[in-house]
């Protein structure tokens, strides 16, 4: 490739708008920032004349940064015009991959650009720039990131922030734009990991589904606007509430069974310390008992409290409910 | 279509049987020009891109039926099919891809095991065998989807050694009455237009005073059952849904009406039957469906010579989900409230499965109070909500259905 020795341009002859070897997101410009003010531009930019300016093909951060700054020039080299475009975008992503890497958003921009922008084939694409970036050549993870690439910005800024899953991202691009705005305006008040993210949009895509209905709809709710209301929460007290809402949405039934068993829980009044339980997903009809305790008086207080509980008639009532077959007809 | 039947001489214990050859319409001279692909549909409702035989079974009679039913498919020869199967396997939809292509090979070690069943539940002590891996239907709940490791379409060659098999288990069993199946690896009758299973299993029962054979399927396929002496030792078996239901998750398989109208058939050359309404589906309008389903059914069938019955709520290891809903993005299987149970598969809400099964009950004891219906893998506790009895164990429940076919064979 044929390239200038290093020259310094005149900031103002450079364009930063054609953003044709660019994939920047959400570009964190602070610590470039701090160390081109403490020790200088260390690496220079690599430019192409192109018509009356030049065109950035590697350094928009270093330009955008130095402008800030307020210099008059940089330290660039001038690659030949005539230079292949495929040859030079590939340039600029092993050069960022050296210095420091991509976020989830700008290998979508950049796996896009090669796909629609440089025409490549899709099996080359996967077999040749997947492993680029550390990933595994497969048609499902080329077709996740194109699908990112289409997202509106505030999801995009949400997945780079929270790092958002491969897996959760296509949970992410199924769903309508419309959906997609809806979920992002309830994902952003919660404070969710993973698996929790995974878990919300689950919920949400199968109770819209089974009841015909749109993802913004679910949010619309009442049961949803109102946890969302109440400014007093914390994050992660909102993300509980929510998502025992969205749990009692898609399980109706499951719902139904555990609040007519806390209401006759809380008729047997039973002393701290002392646990009433049904099995899990009442698959079996017993119930589970846990009690817990210091000193000998808290023990024997709970055995006698135990003792006491074989003879309330709601406590017999609950396993004799237990015990009965609902006979249908 | 030509049909012929001679006793053939072939190899091992398979040469006392008569076996009724089909002649495919392209059965002739350079038919395999591979330019005519009338003959794959005519044969059968599937398309098959590409036969791969092993060069181990090319020499097997099943090998060369299959051939002369399939002129127009291409063939390979290979010898050695793993990374055959890992190149397929690499796939992104390895599934898919491997139900256009057929394996014909040879089965070495043992095909014939119990029914896996499940821990923690009743179940009714059926026996597998393995004839043919994989299907070449596509059901978005198929739990295949979850644990083959060979994609392909693949159908063993070796039938002597399979009833060589069976022979010597029920040489072990000779006062059981022992119910065995090849509907649990594929469907049973699916493929048997290019690969007569039936003309050799079912001949092979009819001289068995201790073995039952069950065909299960969701095909129409039973033409080549028709002319068989079968003695009632063989049950053929449809799995059943509502058509909404059929349309919606069970792709490749007949119509409900097809399916009845074959069973139909069935019933009137002297067979024995079985349905088997499983997976049962909890949806929107579930109720209507399954009554309608069970009313069509009885209009054409007489429920007299109805084997058996099954009622068993969808249920699924956990790996499935996530198959299930990339292959089938617009499945609804997994809309209602399934959780996990003691044997780790997820089933509905016990509550739900209850409604359900006391329903089809209802309806069915509606139609002939007689019918031997029975749950599939359900707990004890399950069974007493719904019937207000369970049998004791597994072992009994296979008692009860030793009593059940006694009421047919008599002392036949």
């Amino acid at each position: 490739m044929s390239m200038s020795d290093i020259r310094k341009i005149p900031l103002k002859e450079i364009d930063p708008l054609d953003e044709t070897f660019s994939v920047n997101f959400m570009a964190n410009l602070e610590r470039l920032r701090s160390s081109i003010e403490k020790v200088g531009l260390i690496q220079s930019i690599l430019i192409r004349k192109k018509h009356s300016r030049y065109q950035i093909v590697c350094g928009f951060r270093r330009v955008s940064v130095c402008q800030e700054l307020g210099w008059n020039e940089i330290e660039a080299r001038v690659i030949h015009q005539d230079e292949d475009d495929l040859r030079l975008f590939s340039m600029s992503l092993h050069d960022n991959l050296a210095t420091r890497g991509f976020n989830s958003v700008e290998v979508a921009i950049a796996l896009d650009r090669l796909v629609h922008h440089f025409r490549m084939d899709p099996p080359v694409v996967i077999g040749t720039f997947l492993p680029l970036f550390s990933l595994e050549t497969s048609e499902k993870i080329l077709n996740t990131y194109l699908s990112l690439v289409s997202m509106e910005d505030g999801m995009k800024r949400y997945i780079v922030q929270e790092e958002v899953s491969r897996s959760n991202i296509r949970r992410l691009a199924s769903m309508t734009s419309e959906d997609r705005i809806a979920a992002l305006s309830l994902l952003s008040v919660l404070k969710l990991g993973e698996n929790r993210l995974r878990e919300v949009l689950t919920l949400l895509e199968e109770t819209a589904q089974r009841d015909h209905r749109t993802v913004r709809e679910i949010i619309a709710l009442r049961e949803i606007q109102t946890v969302l209301g109440h400014q007093d929460l914390t994050p992660s007290q909102r993300t509980e509430k929510i998502k025992k809402v969205l749990l009692n949405l898609r399980y109706p039934r499951l719902h139904q069974l555990q609040e007519t068993f806390e209401t006759k829980r809380k008729e047997l009044s039973l002393p701290g310390g002392l646990s009433l339980q049904h099995l899990a997903f009442f698959e079996d009809k017993g119930m589970k008992i846990e009690f817990q305790f210091e000193t000998l008086e808290e023990y024997q207080s709970l055995v006698s409290s135990l003792s006491l509980l074989q003879e309330k008639e709601e406590f017999q009532e609950m396993l004799l409910s237990r015990r009965t077959s609902k006979k249908t007809t | 279509m030509k049909l012929s039947a001679h006793r053939a001489g072939l190899p091992g214990k398979v040469s006392e049987f008569y076996i009724v050859l089909l002649s495919a319409c392209c059965r002739q001279e350079g038919a395999r020009s591979g330019q005519d692909d009338r003959c794959t549909k005519d044969m059968t409702s599937f398309t098959f891109q590409r036969i791969l035989i092993d060069e181990e079974a090319e020499r097997d009679e099943a090998t060369q039926i299959l051939l002369r039913n399939l002129p127009a498919v291409p063939v390979e020869r290979i010898q050695d099919k793993r990374p055959l199967i890992k190149r397929f396997s690499d796939l992104t939809d390895p599934l898919s891809e491997g139900k256009k292509v057929l394996l014909v090979t040879r089965f070495y070690g043992r095909r014939l095991k119990p029914c896996p069943g499940t821990s923690n539940h009743i179940c009714c002590g059926y026996h597998v065998i393995n004839a043919i891996t994989n299907c070449p239907m596509d059901c978005s709940y198929c739990v295949l989807q979850t644990y083959l490791t060979n994609p392909l379409l693949t159908l063993y060659s070796n039938w002597d050694d399979m009833i060589g098999e069976i022979e010597d288990f029920l040489s072990l069993k000779p006062q059981a009455l022992v119910r065995l199946g090849t509907g649990e690896l594929s469907d049973s009758l699916a493929l048997d237009p290019i690969f007569p299973l039936s003309q050799v299993l079912i001949p092979f029962f009819a001289e068995r005073k201790n073995g039952i054979l069950e065909l299960k399927t969701k095909s129409e396929e039973v033409g080549q059952l028709l002319s068989l002496e079968h003695r009632n030792r063989t049950v053929v078996s449809w799995s059943l849904n509502p058509p909404r239901i059929i349309e919606e998750e069970e792709m490749g398989t007949a119509s409900l009406e097809q399916r009845i109208g074959a069973a139909r058939r069935c019933q009137e050359k002297g067979y024995l039957l079985g349905f088997h309404f499983d997976p049962i589906i909890y949806h929107e309008g579930w109720e209507k469906g399954y009554r309608e389903t069970i009313t069509s059914l009885f209009q054409q069938i007489d429920p007299r010579r109805v084997a058996w019955v099954s009622l068993g709520g969808f249920r699924y290891p956990p790996q499935l989900k996530a198959i299930a809903k990339e292959r089938f993005s617009k499945t609804r299987i997994f809309l209602g409230e399934l959780f996990p149970g003691k044997d780790a598969k997820f089933r509905y809400l016990k509550d739900i499965r209850v409604e359900m099964y006391q329903k089809m009950v209802g309806w069915l004891q509606q139609v002939d109070p007689t019918l031997f219906v029975y749950l599939c893998m359900e707990s004890h506790e399950v069974w007493t909500q719904v019937f207000g009895w369970s049998p004791q164990n597994s072992s009994h429940l296979n008692h009860l259905f030793e009593k059940r076919l006694g009421t047919f064979l008599g002392s036949n």
